[in-house]
C-alpha cells in the first residue's frame, strides 16, 4: 500500500514551504504561462462576442451590402453608383431575397424654429427597418404609400430629435429639411452599444441615432434631384444562404458593369466565418507559442526537480531505511512537482483574471475567463507537472538507500 | 532464530576493481540477543549491517530473517519489514533537517498508514521515553548530538521492531551521552529487543551477550563467546 494521497499532500506542502524562494523560482514560469492563456483564450472570445454583437446589431448574419469599392480604379469610367431601374431589374432577379433597400446619402441642413442642426440624410424603401431590424420609437417608419406618393415625410433619429426639439414631441410637426419642409412622422429607437478600445465616444453606434430617413423617391424627385444609389442592402431568408444568395449578387452585378469589379459585395455570415478563421488561426499560433514556453518551462522544473532531489539523495535514503516503498519516494515527488505547477497555475489564472479586468476596462470589451478557459490553464500546469515531474521521480524512487545515505 | 546468514559475499566494483567488504560471513542471532559487532574500520560492520537492515543485497550468499530468505521477498514486502520489523540508528543520526522532532519521529508511522492523531499520539509517547517530552517541536538542528541520537533511537523505536540495528551510535559523541545511549540500548535490551550495535566501546562490549569480531570482511572468533 502506497501512503495516503493526503499524506503526498502535506508533505509536498511542507517541502515546499520549507523551500519558498526555490518554490517561487520554479512557479514563476508557469504563473505567468497560465495568465497568458487567461488573458488571451478571453481576449479572443471578448473580441469575437463583441464581433458578433456588432454583426447582430447591424442587421444580423443573413444581410448583405453592395457598396463601392474605393481600392478598384476603373479604366472605362463604369458607373460607381446605381441607377433605380437597375436596383429594380437587380431585384427582379433575385428572388432568394427577402428584403432589398438601397439607399441614397446625402448631409444637409435641418430646421425646426430656431433650431439647426447638420446632419446625414438616407433615402430608403421600407425594406430598410426589416433588413437593419430598427424599427421606431414612436409614429411610424416609411411605408409604401409614402414611396409611391413621393410623400414630404421624414423618420428622425434620436439625435436629430434631441437637438431641433428638445423635449417638444416632434410627431406631426414640419421640419425644413435641405430648404423643403417635411413632416415628422416617427422617431426611431435609440441605439447604444458600448464603444470597445479606449479612444472615442462611449457609444459605438451614436452615429444611427444622428440619421434621418425620408422615402427614397422623395430623395430623388425633390431631394438630390439625381437617381444615383450609393449602396444597398439585401437581405436573404437566412444566414446560412447567404453566401449563396452573395455570389449570384456578385454575377449580376459584375455582368451589369461589363466584369468590373467596382462594387465590393459582403455578407455578413462570411465575414463573420472569416472573422472566425482568423482568430482560430490566431488561437492556434498563440497556443503554439505558449506550448513552447510551457515546454521551456516544463524543462526548468524538471531541472529544478533534478536538483532539488540530487540534494535531498540523503533524505531519501532515509525515507527507505525506516519503510517508504519506491512508490511513496515516486509520489512523494510527484506530487509535489504537481503540487508546484497546480500552485502556479492558480495563482496565474487568479492574476490573469484580475488582469482581465483592467485589460477590460482599457479596451471596453467585456471579458471573463469562462469556466473552459479557467480548466484549460490549470489542466496545462498539471499536465506540465506531470509531465516534468515524472522522470525525477523515477529517478528519486530508484535511488540505491545505502549509497543514498552515503551521499553528502 | 531470529537472523541466519550463510557465506554472506559481498563485492563492490570501483571501476575495474572490485572491493570485497564481506568474504563469507556466517551468523546466527537468537531473538533477544544484543550481540556487538567490533572489528577495525573498513573491515566491513556497516557492509553486513545494511544487509541484515535490507537495505542491501548481498552480492552471494543467503541471509534468513525469520526463517525466511529475504532475496527471495518481494520489494514491498521488503520495505514492510523496514518499516515494522527492523529499527535503523545511524552514527550520524540520519534526521531530516526540515522536519521537526515530532516528524521525523512520525515518519515511520507515516509509512505504516497511521492517521496524525495516532501518529503523534505514539510519537508523543515515545519521545518521552527517550526523555525529550519537551522538544516535540524543535528541528533537529536545535538539539545536541547525544539528544539528537535520542530521537534517532526513538524513530527507530517507534514502530515496535523485534530487531533494532545500530551502527556506531555513540561514535559522535561524547563520553557522557554516548553512555545515556548505550543505557537507552541496555534498556532495550531489557524489554525483549534483538539488539545488534556495531561499537569500539569495550563498555558496550561487556553488556552485550557476545561479540562478533570482523577484520577484512572475515568473522575472527566464530559465533561463540
Ligand atoms: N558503496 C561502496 N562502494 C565501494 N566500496 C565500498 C562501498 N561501501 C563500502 N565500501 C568498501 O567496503 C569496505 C567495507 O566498508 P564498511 O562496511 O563501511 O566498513 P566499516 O563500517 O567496517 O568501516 C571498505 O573497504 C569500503 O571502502
Ligand atoms: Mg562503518
Amino acid at each position: 500500500m502506497v501512503i495516503p494521497f493526503k499524506e503526498s499532500i502535506i508533505v509536498g506542502f511542507s517541502d515546499l514551504w520549507s523551500r519558498k524562494i526555490r518554490t517561487l523560482v520554479t512557479i514563476t514560469g508557469i504563473i505567468l504561462g497560465t495568465m497568458s492563456i487567461i488573458v488571451v483564450l478571453s481576449l479572443m472570445n471578448g473580441i469575437q462576442k463583441k464581433t458578433m454583437e456588432w454583426m447582430m446589431e447591424r442587421g444580423g448574419l443573413a444581410k448583405i451590402t453592395v457598396r463601392r469599392d474605393w481600392n478598384y480604379e476603373s479604366p472605362t469610367n463604369e458607373p460607381k453608383v446605381f441607377t433605380l431601374r437597375e436596383i429594380n431589374l437587380i431585384k427582379s432577379l433575385v428572388p432568394e431575397a427577402k428584403y432589398m433597400n438601397p439607399v441614397i446619402r446625402a448631409y444637409i441642413k435641418y430646421s425646426y424654429k430656431k433650431n439647426n442642426y447638420w446632419g446625414p440624410v438616407r433615402g430608403v424603401l421600407t425594406d430598410f427597418s426589416a433588413i437593419e431590424e430598427w424599427d421606431v420609437e414612436k409614429g411610424r417608419f416609411i411605408n409604401e404609400i409614402d414611396i409611391r406618393e413621393y410623400s414630404d415625410v421624414i423618420v428622425i433619429g434620436t439625435k436629430v430629435k434631441e437637438e431641433l426639439f428638445g423635449n417638444e414631441d416632434p410627431i406631426g410637426k414640419w421640419i425644413t429639411a435641405h430648404g423643403k419642409r417635411v413632416q415628422v412622422i416617427g422617431i426611431m429607437k435609440h441605439r447604444f452599444m458600448e464603444n470597445s478600445g479606449a479612444v472615442g465616444n462611449d457609444n459605438a453606434l451614436s452615429y444611427l441615432n444622428r440619421r434621418c430617413f425620408i422615402p427614397l423617391s422623395t430623395m430623388v424627385r425633390k431631394g438630390t434631384g439625381n437617381d444615383e444609389i450609393n449602396s444597398f442592402t439585401v437581405k436573404a431568408y437566412d444566414a446560412n444562404s447567404a453566401p449563396d444568395l452573395r455570389e449570384k449578387l456578385e454575377a449580376i452585378i459584375l455582368n451589369l458593369r461589363h466584369g468590373e469589379p467596382v462594387f465590393r459585395i459582403e455578407s455578413a455570415q462570411e465575414e463573420a466565418e472569416k472573422m472566425k478563421q482568423q482568430q482560430l488561426i490566431f488561437t492556434i499560433i498563440f497556443f503554439l507559442i505558449s506550448a513552447i514556453s510551457m515546454l521551456v518551462g516544463g524543462i526548468v522544473i524538471m531541472n529544478i526537480m533534478l536538483a532539488t532531489i540530487k540534494e535531498r539523495t540523503r533524505e531519501i535514503g532515509i525515507r527507505i531505511t525506516v519503510g517508504a516503498k519506491r512508490n511513496d519516494i515516486f509520489f512523494q515527488f510527484l506530487i509535489q512537482t504537481i503540487l508546484i505547477t497546480f500552485l502556479g497555475g492558480i495563482v496565474g489564472v487568479f492574476s490573469g483574471i484580475s488582469i482581465l479586468s483592467y485589460v477590460s476596462e482599457y479596451l471596453k470589451i467585456e471579458l471573463f475567463a469562462n469556466a473552459f478557459t479557467i480548466l484549460i490553464a490549470i489542466t496545462v500546469s498539471v499536465g506540465l507537472g506531470m509531465v516534468s515531474g515524472i522522470i525525477p521521480a523515477i529517478m528519486a524512487s530508484r535511488l540505491n538507500p545505502v549509497e543514498a545515505l552515503r551521499y553528502e | 532464530m531470529i537472523i541466519s546468514t550463510g557465506n554472506i559475499i559481498k563485492n563492490y566494483k570501483m571501476g575495474k576493481v572490485i572491493v570485497s567488504a564481506l568474504r563469507g560471513i556466517d551468523i546466527e542471532i537468537q531473538k533477544g540477543e544484543l550481540v556487538a559487532i567490533m572489528g577495525p574500520s573498513g573491515s566491513g560492520k556497516s557492509t553486513l549491517m545494511h544487509i541484515l537492515g535490507c537495505l542491501d543485497t548481498p552480492t552471494a550468499g543467503k541471509y534468513f530473517l525469520n526463517n525466511e530468505e529475504v532475496s527471495k521477498i518481494k520489494k514491498a514486502k521488503l520495505a514492510k519489514i523496514r518499516n515494522k520489523e527492523i529499527g535503523f540508528v545511524f552514527q550520524t543520526f540520519n534526521l531530516l533537517p526540515h522536519l521537526n522532532i515530532q516528524k521525523n519521529i512520525e515518519m515511520p508511522l507515516m509509512y505504516s498508514g497511521l492517521s496524525g492523531r495516532k501518529r503523534a499520539k505514539i510519537a508523543k509517547k515515545v519521545l518521552g521515553s527517550v526523555g525529550l517530552s519537551d522538544r516535540l517541536k524543535h528541528k533537529p538542528s536545535e538539539l545536541s548530538g547525544g539528544q539528537r541520537q535520542r530521537v534517532a533511537i526513538a524513530r527507530a523505536i517507534v514502530n515496535n521492531p523485534s530487531i533494532i540495528l545500530a551502527d556506531e551510535p555513540t561514535g559522535n559523541l561524547d563520553t557522557t551521552s554516548g553512555n545515556d545511549i548505550l543505557s537507552i540500548f541496555s534498556d532495550l535490551h531489557t524489554q525483549g529487543h534483538t539488539i545488534i550495535i556495531v561499537t569500539h566501546d569495550q563498555a558496550v562490549a561487556k553488556k552485550a551477550n557476545r561479540i562478533i569480531h570482523i577484520v577484512d570482511g572475515l568473522i575472527q572468533n566464530g559465533n561463540t563467546l
